[in-house]
C-alpha cells in the first residue's frame, strides 16, 4: 500500500503522483488477508494496562506525556482494568509478596495479550539479589520484550514498544479453525545486543541527550 | 553528656543506666527492659521540654558484632529514637534483650505511632511486644518463614530455593491475603447497618504504587482504613549489610525513587560522621544544588499526579514536561535521570561539567512563570479547592504524636524544617523561607509544597551565583574513590587507593545517625560500623512509613473520594514506605 500526507502549513498540499487511474486504484483498494489485517490493527492499537511496581513505572508514565508521547505508536490508551488491556508492562521490581498478584492480573487479561518486562529488576532481579525479590518476572510468566535499564529512559521503553509492535504485526494467530497446527506462532524476537553491536563499538563520545 | 541524661539518672535512682558514646553525639542511654515503659512515659509527659515525637523505633541483631565496648550484654537491642521540638535534640534509648525468646512491653499505649514500628521489628527480627493490639507481620507475606533481618537469615534470593509459583502455591498465597475483619477487630455491622469492606489495591491507579488499603465503609462514608504494606519491600536494610560502604550508594537512590540524590545525602553524611571526613565547600554546595533540583522534580510529579487524582487531566502533562527540564539538567551534570548515584563518601563523583551554569540559569528564568500558571490552573481552581479544603485535617499535636515530618507537619502551622533547625552541609548560609499552612488540611499541604518549589529555586539560584571554587572531593584517606592523582606519587596512597577501590573503605567502628529534610519529610540513616568494609546494621528511617500509618487516623469520617485526596496530599512513594 502506498500513501502520503501533506504538510500542515501547505494550503493546498502538493499532489504526489500523476493522478492516473492505476494510482487511484492502488490508493483505494487493499489486497490482504483477514489475519494480516487484524494483526495490523492490533499492532497499531496496543492498549497498555495501567500497572506499575516501582521506579520504572515513573519512567513508563513519563513516556505517555508530551515529550515522548507514546500515542505516536497507538499505545496511549491506558486501561485500569486488566480485562480491557492488551499489554502488561512489568515496570519495576517483582516482589515475592506481589508475585501471586501479578500472575493473577496477567491471567485476568484477555488473549491476545503481551508482556513487556521493563527494567533490570523485572528482567533478572537486577541489583536486588535479595530475599524478598523474584529474580526476573519470567520465572512465573511469559515475557515478549525485555527492556534493559535501571530505570530505562522513556525513549528506551518506547523502543521496547516498537519491538513489540513488530512482533505483534508478524504474529501468526489463526482467526478460525484451520487445517494443520492450531497454535499461535510468535516470531523470534531479535537480539538488539547483536543488532546494535557494530554501531555501539564505533561510538567514541557520549551523545547529547536533547 | 547532656543534661537529659542526668535528669533521667536523677529520676530513676538505683536503676542501672549505661550511657554510650556515639559518633553523632546524640545522648544514648541503655535502659533495663523492665524500666523502659516508665522512662519513656516520663520523657514524653513528665519532663520539662518533653520528647514528644517517637522519631524511630528499630532493632539490632547483635549476634556476631565484635566492637561493643562498654555496652551491656545483648542479643537483640531495641533502639528508641525520640525528638524534642523544644530542645531541638534527638535522644536515643536502647534496651538489651538477652533471652532466646526476646520479649519486651509494647509502647503502643503511650505512642500509637509505635504500632507499625513494633510490627516491623516483630516481622524482621522476631522480637515479641507484650500488649501490642495486633502483632503480626507487616512487610513480609503472612506465609513467610523466618525473620529476614536476623543475621542467620539468608540475604540473597540466590541463596534460597529458586522461586516458583505453581497453582497450589498461587492459591495459598491468594488465600492468605484474604482480608478478615475480625482479625483486625473491625465490626461487620454498625447499629444494624451492614458495613462494606472495599479492597483497594495492591493494583489500583489511585494508590500510587503497590499499596493495599482495605476500607471499612458505611455507605460512602469511611469508618476505618487498614493499610496493607510490604508489597514493595526490597530489603534495602539487609542489602546494607552486604554491600561495601561505597557500593551501597546506588541502593539509597532507589529508597525514595523520586528523590534521586537526595537519598544519597543522609547516607554519605552518616558515613562521613563515622569516618570523620570533612567535606570541601564546593562538594557541599553541589550536593545542596542537586538535592534542591530533585525536590522540585519530586514535587512536580506529586503536583501533576495529585491534580490527576482529583480529576484534572492537564496539569500532569505540564508538570511532567517541567520535570523533563529538571532531569535534563540532572542528566547533564550526573549522566543519569532518576538514579544518578552521584554523591560519594567525602564529596561527589565528579566536578560540575563546563557550562553547567547555562542550563540552570535557563531553568531559573523559566520556572517561576510556570509555577504561577499552575497556581491559576490548580490551586485557584474551584473544584480543586472544594475537594481539598477542610479534608484530612489534623493538628500540630496529632502530627507530632504520629511522627509526621516535612510538608505534612508544616501545613499544620509549625515552621519545622531540618534545613533551618538542624542545618547540615552548609544550609545555614542560604537564605530561604519555611512555608507553612494554617489549617492542616489537604489544600494547605499542597500550598506548602508549591511554595517549597519556589524556595528551592531560590536556593539553587544562590548556589549558581556563589558556587565555591576548590576540590569536589575530600583528601581524607577514606574518601571513596580516593583522588586518583595522588596514587602516582607514593606507595602509601597507591595502596590506600587500591584497597579503597577493590575492597572498599574500612570505616572505623561506631554508630551514627544522619537525617535530611528530604522531599517527603525527614529521612534518616542510622548506621552501625563494626570496623569492616560494610555496615553491621543499616537502618533507614523513612518519612512515608510514618505518614502512611497516619492515614487511617485522618480518613475516618470522610467519604471514599476524599480518601484519594488524602492519599495524594500525603505524597508518599511505596519504596519509601517498605524500603
Amino acid at each position: 500500500m502506498k500513501w502520503w500526507t501533506s504538510k500542515v502549513n501547505d494550503p493546498t498540499g502538493p499532489i504526489s503522483g500523476n493522478s492516473s487511474f492505476e494510482e487511484t486504484f492502488q490508493k483505494s483498494i487493499i489486497l490482504t488477508n483477514m489475519e494480516s489485517m487484524v494483526a495490523w490493527g492490533r499492532k497499531n492499537s496496543i492498549w497498555p494496562f495501567n500497572f506499575g511496581l516501582s521506579c520504572c513505572y515513573v519512567e513508563m508514565a513519563t513516556s505517555i506525556t508530551s515529550k515522548y508521547d507514546s500515542a505516536r505508536f497507538g499505545a496511549e490508551v491506558i486501561r485500569g482494568s486488566p480485562r480491557e488491556a492488551d499489554m502488561m508492562i512489568i515496570a519495576g521490581t517483582v516482589f515475592i509478596k506481589m508475585a501471586p498478584v501479578i500472575k493473577r492480573l496477567y491471567e485476568q487479561m484477555m488473549a491476545p495479550r503481551w508482556v513487556i518486562s521493563m527494567g533490570s529488576c523485572a528482567n533478572s532481579g537486577g541489583m536486588y539479589d535479595i530475599y524478598s525479590v523474584v529474580q526476573g518476572v519470567d520465572k512465573f510468566m511469559p515475557v515478549d520484550v525485555y527492556v534493559p535499564g535501571c530505570p530505562p529512559r522513556p525513549d528506551a521503553f518506547l523502543e521496547g514498544i516498537l519491538l513489540l509492535r513488530d512482533q505483534v504485526g508478524n504474529e501468526k494467530r489463526p482467526l478460525n479453525w484451520v487445517i494443520g497446527p492450531q497454535g499461535i506462532v510468535k516470531p523470534q524476537g531479535p537480539s538488539m545486543k547483536d543488532a546494535k553491536r557494530t554501531e555501539r563499538m564505533q561510538m567514541t563520545e557520549i551523545r547529547p541527550i536533547s | 553528656m547532656t543534661d537529659i541524661v542526668n535528669i533521667v539518672k536523677e529520676l530513676f535512682p538505683g536503676v542501672m543506666l549505661t550511657a554510650q558514646e556515639t559518633k553523632d553525639d546524640f545522648p544514648t542511654l541503655w535502659i533495663p527492659v523492665d524500666q523502659i515503659l516508665r522512662v519513656l512515659t516520663l520523657l514524653k509527659t513528665g519532663v520539662d521540654k518533653p520528647y514528644k515525637m517517637l522519631y524511630d523505633l528499630t532493632a539490632i541483631d547483635e549476634q556476631g558484632r565484635i566492637h561493643r565496648e562498654g555496652q551491656p550484654e545483648s542479643r537483640f537491642t531495641i533502639v528508641y529514637q525520640l525528638l524534642s521540638f523544644e530542645r531541638n535534640t534527638f535522644l536515643r534509648l536502647k534496651v538489651a534483650l538477652t533471652a532466646i525468646q526476646p520479649i519486651l512491653p509494647s509502647i503502643t499505649r503511650l505512642w500509637p505511632a509505635a504500632n507499625w514500628y513494633e510490627r516491623e521489628i516483630y516481622d524482621l527480627f522476631g522480637v515479641t511486644f507484650q500488649g501490642h493490639p495486633n502483632l503480626r507481620r507487616i512487610l513480609m507475606p503472612e506465609t513467610w518463614i523466618g525473620h529476614p533481618l536476623q543475621k542467620c537469615h539468608p540475604a540473597r534470593a540466590t541463596e534460597m530455593e529458586p522461586f516458583t509459583l505453581p497453582e497450589n502455591k498461587q492459591a495459598r498465597e491468594q488465600d492468605s491475603m484474604q482480608f478478615k475483619p475480625e482479625e483486625w477487630g473491625l465490626d461487620k455491622t454498625i447499629e444494624d447497618d451492614e458495613l462494606m469492606f472495599l479492597n483497594l489495591g495492591p493494583q489500583h491507579p489511585g494508590t500510587h504504587g503497590i499499596l493495599r488499603l482495605v476500607v471499612q465503609l458505611d455507605g460512602e462514608n469511611i469508618v476505618n482504613v487498614v493499610p496493607d504494606i510490604g508489597f514493595h519491600h526490597r530489603g534495602a536494610e539487609k542489602m546494607g549489610e552486604r554491600q561495601s560502604w561505597h557500593t551501597y550508594i546506588p541502593y539509597t537512590d532507589r529508597v525514595e525513587y523520586l528523590g534521586g540524590v537526595m537519598n544519597n545525602f543522609p547516607y554519605v553524611m552518616a558515613v562521613e560522621k563515622l569516618a570523620g571526613i570533612d567535606v570541601p565547600h564546593r562538594a557541599k554546595v553541589i550536593r545542596i544544588m542537586l538535592s534542591e533540583l530533585f525536590r522540585i522534580s519530586s514535587h512536580l510529579v506529586w503536583y501533576g499526579t495529585f491534580a490527576q487524582d482529583l480529576g484534572m487531566m492537564t496539569p500532569v502533562f505540564l508538570t511532567f514536561n517541567d520535570r523533563e527540564k529538571v532531569l535534563d539538567i540532572v542528566a547533564a551534570i550526573c549522566g543519569a535521570r532518576m538514579h544518578p548515584n552521584w554523591f560519594r563518601i567525602g564529596g561527589v563523583a565528579q566536578d560540575l561539567p563546563k557550562g553547567w551554569e547555562k542550563g540552570i540559569q535557563e531553568f531559573i528564568d523559566y520556572f517561576p512563570n510556570r509555577v504561577k500558571e499552575y497556581d491559576n490552573l490548580v490551586m485557584k481552581n474551584g473544584i480543586f479547592k472544594a475537594r481539598t479544603i477542610g479534608i484530612g485535617v489534623y493538628s500540630t499535636e496529632e502530627a507530632i504524636e504520629w511522627g509526621i515530618t516535612g510538608p505534612g507537619l508544616r501545613a499544620t502551622g509549625l515552621d519545622w524544617d531540618f534545613r533551618k533547625k538542624q542545618p547540615y552541609s552548609g544550609y545555614e548560609q542560604f537564605e530561604f523561607d519555611i512555608p507553612t499552612g494554617e489549617n492542616g488540611d489537604c489544600y494547605d499541604r499542597a500550598k506548602v509544597r508549591v511554595e517549597e518549589m519556589r524556595q528551592s529555586l531560590h536556593i539553587i539560584e544562590q548556589c549558581l551565583h556563589n558556587m565555591p571554587e576548590g576540590p569536589y572531593k575530600s583528601d581524607h584517606p577514606l574518601t571513596t574513590p580516593p583522588i586518583k592523582e595522588r596514587t602516582l606519587q607514593d606507595i602509601e596512597t597507591l595502596i590506600n587507593h587500591f584497597l579503597n577501590v577493590t575492597w572498599g573503605p574500612v570505616i572505623p567502628a561506631g554508630e551514627a545517625f544522619c537525617g535530611v529534610e528530604a522531599t517527603k519529610g525527614h529521612n534518616g540513616y542510622y548506621l552501625i560500623a563494626d570496623g569492616n568494609t560494610s555496615s553491621y546494621r543499616t537502618r533507614i528511617r523513612t518519612p512515608s512509613f510514618a505518614h502512611m500509618q497516619f492515614v487511617p487516623a485522618i480518613s475516618s469520617g470522610y467519604t471514599l473520594p476524599d480518601l484519594m485526596a488524602i492519599l495524594g496530599a500525603t505524597d508518599y512513594v511505596l519504596s519509601d514506605i517498605d524500603r
